[in-house]
């Protein structure tokens, strides 16, 4: 922030909303309302430097728990006791009339709430803290609702409005085409009822796998990251059309395949799901501590499984990054030296997967010649990548939080008269709130720690195999903490050239 | 208590004989103390008579190692709590 303290932090509150990163959006957002300009400490990473523990130490920290957590459940080695924690559950009622109707209840009100995100976003205000498309988009879904995927369950089958639109779609032109051309196939996107054309529904190449997922991830990423869909409601209603269609366009034609291996939205929720204290457990639903769900399921034997989650974790990372003193003072150089912005960001992108991948590939390899076992590499690969999950959420709620809960006043406000917005004032959080961010982090680690030691003791015989081969991971994660723990510290800059 | 997880699929190198295979499963092993944990954990119903003995012997084996190896985690833990502690106090009397 170079330029006026005003025109800076007006910059602030568009990126602020544009990025949904948490220790970046409510601070300058709420000091803007305030008009108190110069209180640069509300960021986490002044919070975390106000407790006068240097950052370095507060990393170092972040690693040491990790590992000590890791040393601690080295103590824990009665199987059978692991299993009871990690296969207690409480079965909830839900009977499927219920659920019927409660799924049909959702997706009315989310396709009525995506029509609104159009006209708001289409017409409305464009002051960001006063326009519901933006609020609703990046407060109330991106990190509302996507925490409580991780932190009550995945509901978003339920509330997708683009598949409903699809099963609408897909019935209307079934009718139109020929009624009796149409058979009846089960299909769960549709509560059970959608007719599909008599002719072979054209299908993906079985050897893709969701590798298409995962580009669409990045790709989401890439465009939220680079363009001004978080401060411009105009252009979020436009990529938000363009989304909807290709979703729409790709479930009519290729059904449930869409939301299971392309739509990264949809594996974003699944993936968060998996660690979720609500599960699917047959035809009904049950109460779990959270993170057991993950010690169950390995991951489906497809390309491209492992690499979303790996992608999962990386893009949490990237979006902090991006935002880092030490991104600016890197980009700037190269940026100068006639490199399109563009470019470098999709460049490291790209880079930051690989890098993430390759690191996660080779810690499997160290993990097989640990433990002294034939288990094929990719097989441990898929074993392990659900541990990875409750890294991620950890991670995000970190980063969301504190936005969220910023932001919710204004949010609310808004939806209570979406087409004359008041003026809206934002939650100013208290100090304190830094250090719980960090312990989310932590949280996310010490709960990844306990599903690989769980998972260990499911793939290896014996004790002392499974706590061996849980080496490699444990300084892969030591190594991530480090890191994300890291980004989180940083003050806010906004990211040059975007 | 049964297992929920598949069985893992197993890479023999091509020029490796495995130690060990189950006879029950056909997973192959690189050791046959694990391949006798194996027998005893997964196959506990199926197993034969000196299968169970042989997994009797190869668990007093790993309570053995296990000991030793709590006792160096419990010594690790140790030092990693007190060399963090004594961390915390140099960084902040030097801050403070």
């Amino acid at each position: 922030m170079t330029d006026s303290p005003d025109g800076g932090w007006r910059r602030a509150v568009g990126r602020a909303v544009a990025r949904g990163v948490a220790r970046v959006g409510p601070w300058p957002l709420a000091v803007a309302l305030v008009g108190t300009a110069s209180a640069h400490s509300g960021s986490l990473g002044g919070a975390a430097a106000s407790a006068t523990v240097p950052t370095w130490l507060t990393v170092l920290t972040g690693g040491v728990v990790v590992g000590a957590t890791f040393l601690f459940t080295t103590l824990l080695t009665d199987h059978d006791a692991m299993r009871s924690v990690n296969w207690s559950r409480v079965a909830l009622p839900a009977p499927a009339l219920a659920r019927r109707a409660l799924v049909r209840g959702c997706q009315l009100v989310s396709v009525a709430l995506l029509g609104l995100v159009f006209v708001t976003g289409l017409s409305g205000t464009t002051t960001p803290t006063r326009n519901f498309a933006l609020l609703f988009v990046w407060t109330g879904w991106w990190a509302g609702f996507t925490m409580t995927t991780y932190l009550v369950g995945n509901t978003w089958p339920a509330f997708d409005p683009f598949r409903a639109i699809a099963g609408v779609v897909r019935r209307v032109l079934d009718a139109l085409l020929d009624g009796s051309a149409g058979t009846v196939a089960p299909d769960r996107t549709d509560g059970g009822t959608a007719t599909v054309p008599a002719s072979p529904a054209p299908r993906l190449p079985e050897e893709w796998g969701v590798w298409p997922a995962v580009a669409g991830l990045l790709a989401l990423v890439y465009v939220e990251v680079v363009s001004p869909i978080g401060s411009n409601p105009r252009s979020l209603a436009l990529v938000v059309a363009a989304y909807g269609l290709v979703t729409v366009a790709g479930a009519v034609v290729y059904g449930r395949t869409w939301f299971d291996r392309v739509d990264p939205v949809s594996r974003v929720f699944l993936t968060y799901g998996r660690v979720a204290p609500v599960q699917r457990d047959g035809d009904g639903l049950s109460l779990r501590i959270p993170g057991t769900a993950a010690t169950e399921e390995v991951l489906p034997d497809r390309p491209g499984e492992t690499a979303f989650v790996v992608a999962l974790l990386w893009v949490t990372t990237y979006d902090g990054l991006v935002a880092t003193p030490l991104w600016a003072r890197l980009v700037e150089p190269v940026v100068g030296a006639g490199v399109p912005a563009v470019l470098v960001h999709v460049v490291v992108l790209l880079a930051g997967f690989a890098l993430f991948l390759g690191g996660y590939r080779l810690s499997s390899r160290a993990v097989r010649e640990r433990a002294e076992t034939y288990v094929a590499v990719d097989e441990i690969e898929r074993w392990f990548a659900p541990s990875l999950v409750p890294i991620a959420a950890g991670y995000h709620v970190a980063h969301f939080m504190g936005y969220f809960l910023t932001l919710a006043p204004a949010l609310a406000a808004v939806a209570a008269s979406p087409f004359a917005p008041p003026a809206t004032v934002a939650l100013v959080l208290p100090g304190w709130f830094g250090s719980v961010k960090l312990a989310c982090v932590l949280l996310g680690h010490v709960l990844a720690v306990w599903v690989a030691h769980s998972l260990a003791f499911e793939l290896f015989p014996g004790v002392l195999a499974a706590i061996r081969s849980q080496v490699p991971t444990v300084v892969v994660m030591v190594f991530y903490t480090m890191v994300s723990l890291w980004v989180i510290t940083q003050p806010y800059v906004p990211p040059p050239f975007v | 208590m049964t297992r929920n997880l598949p069985d893992p699929a197993t890479d023999v190198p091509p020029d490796e004989e495995p130690t060990a295979v189950c006879a029950h499963c056909e997973r192959p092993f690189r050791s046959v103390h694990a391949r006798d944990l194996h027998v005893g954990e997964v196959h506990e119903a199926e197993a034969t008579e000196t299968e169970r003995e042989r997994y009797e012997r190869v668990i007093e084996t790993e309570r053995d190692d296990l000991w030793l190896f709590h006792a160096r985690t419990v010594v690790a833990l140790g030092v990693v709590y007190s060399t963090t502690v004594i961390l915390y106090m140099v960084v902040l009397g030097q801050f403070g």
